[in-house]
């Protein structure tokens, strides 16, 4: 599944080499305690997988560090910024942070390429001009140059995912989120998104990545944490997450899906 | 059986050109109407927002819930009549009747609106804030040309129903398509046949409105059911 010919892409870069720290989080809906005492340190460039079983808690964890969701308890710095509850430059920490999602969110209004040209335009004050050709840049980065006209109801599930990887990544950002990006896919279609999203590993991207993929955790990860109940059960480099699972929950885990 | 007299109407080009009138006036009440009424009716299906502060969101319900619950004749009476004497203004009578009906129209169309912004996914505002846009773009640029699409057809439909009762304005004196009918059966005593002359005209109206949606649909929103 390895991506040939890429095109190694510089990012902006954050300061420093800490790119996500996240101390003693806790999180509420209600009375269901969805994160408690979350504490994950990601460096600059660290490519981390997180498992777990539904509703430990991964999803919103990301969420979290995107600042679509307010945590309650702890703090969260994504690139030096504190996040709060009451925060108002939400937005800044938003391009900064990519996101793309288990069911891709691109706009059906728009063609492929209007859906990368708008919010480089909104956001980052581009012409038009300019838009276009950052745009026509990350769609060839993840290979499908020759969709821009089209709108995403057009394209297949593998398609529009990439699409949206590639609308994200105009946007410059230092840090992408992966919020179970091949989930809403057909199993024929899953490669092409990870390839992409492997191509995106080589070009030293820092990457929190919801996913279940383990072939992919094995092959790009650093990190593999494993969620449960809203904690960090388990954390580890792939080969000995795989086949050395210290905690009986991940060992249970693992056994289900490998 | 009845005989029909339809030349009784028609040798008289007054009354053809009254009913022209009528015809005329009917058509751009109900567009002026409408165009301030859209504007109108979105800006109260935002302020109806789920999170939006209760200072903003309680007169917008209570608006809508007014306009929506009491009849067009009597808010009519009070926009033309009332008002002016509460507010001390004076206002023609053409310029206070646009107002009665985009009022009205307004809490009508701003219902269907918000059906609509209702039925567009979240996920679409959350891919446009995750990608740094603000909220106010995020409305403007994303969920508002959804929702117009998803409704389009029941925008149609309530315009349609809209345009008929603008009729009513005919009671205090302005000069549409109901009134031109009333004053031309008045002078000619054949109301059968000008009241079928008018529900003709009525519906060949009713059918270029149709057909000039339907085209303005397919130009303003080509991605519809582009599917594959």
């Amino acid at each position: 599944m390895r991506m040939k010919n890429t095109q190694p892409t510089t990012f902006k870069k954050g300061s420093g080499d800490i790119a996500v720290t996240l101390k003693g989080v806790n999180k509420w809906y209600g009375d269901f305690h969805v994160l408690r005492d979350v504490d994950l340190t990601v460096k600059r460039g660290e490519r981390i997988v997180i498992c777990g079983p539904s509703g430990s808690g991964k999803s919103t964890l990301i969420r979290c560090i995107n600042h679509l969701e307010t945590h309650q308890k702890g703090s969260i710095n994504v690139d030096g910024t504190e996040l709060s509850e009451e925060m108002k430059n939400a937005e800044k920490l938003r391009q900064d942070a990519g996101m793309v999602f288990q069911n891709f969110n691109l706009f059906p209004h728009l063609s492929v390429i209007d859906n990368c040209i708008l919010p480089q335009r909104r956001v980052l004050k581009r012409s038009k001009d300019e838009a276009r050709e950052v745009g026509m840049k990350f769609l060839a980065r993840v290979k499908i140059p020759e969709q821009a006209d089209k709108y995403p109801g057009q394209l297949s599930g593998g398609q529009q995912q990439r699409v949206a990887i590639a609308r994200a990544l105009c946007m410059e950002p230092s840090l992408m989120l992966f919020d179970e990006p091949t989930s809403a896919l057909d199993p024929e279609m899953v490669g092409e998104v990870l390839d992409t999203m492997v191509g995106l590993a080589e070009t030293g991207m820092t990457m929190l990545c919801v996913t279940h993929e383990m072939g992919f955790a094995r092959e790009v990860a650093d990190r593999v944490i494993f969620m449960d109940a809203g904690q960090i059960v388990e954390e580890n480099t792939p080969d000995a997450f795989f086949d050395n699972p210290q905690n009986e929950r991940t060992k249970a885990f693992l056994k289900q899906i490998l | 059986m009845f005989d029909f007299r339809f030349y009784e109407i028609s040798r008289q080009p007054e009354y053809i050109e009254t009913l022209a009138y009528g015809v005329l006036n009917s058509l751009w009440l109900t567009i002026l109407g409408s165009l301030f009424g859209v504007v109108l009716g979105v800006l109260l299906a935002l302020g109806q927002g789920r999170d939006m502060p209760l200072w903003i969101k309680a007169p917008s319900v209570s608006y809508v819930e007014f306009l929506r619950n009491t009849p067009f004749i009597v808010q009519l009476f009070f926009v033309v009549f009332g008002l002016p004497l509460l507010l001390g203004y004076t206002w023609s009578l053409e310029a206070s009747v646009v107002l009665a009906i985009t009022l009205n129209f307004s809490a009508y169309y701003g219902e269907v609106i918000r059906a609509g912004i209702q039925a567009v996914a979240k996920g679409q505002t959350e891919g446009a804030m995750a990608l740094g846009m603000t909220r106010w773009q995020t409305i403007f640029d994303v969920i508002l040309p959804q929702a117009i699409a998803k409704v389009f057809p029941s925008m149609t439909s309530q315009f349609v129903f809209l345009f008929l009762t603008t009729g009513l304005v005919s009671e205090i004196g302005v000069q549409d398509l109901t009134w031109a009918g009333r004053y031309v059966a008045d002078r000619t005593f054949r109301d059968f046949e000008v009241f079928i002359v008018l529900t003709i005209l009525y519906m060949l109206m009713v059918f270029a409105f149709k057909g000039s949606f339907a085209l303005m649909f397919r130009m303003a929103f080509p991605w519809w059911g582009k599917e594959r």
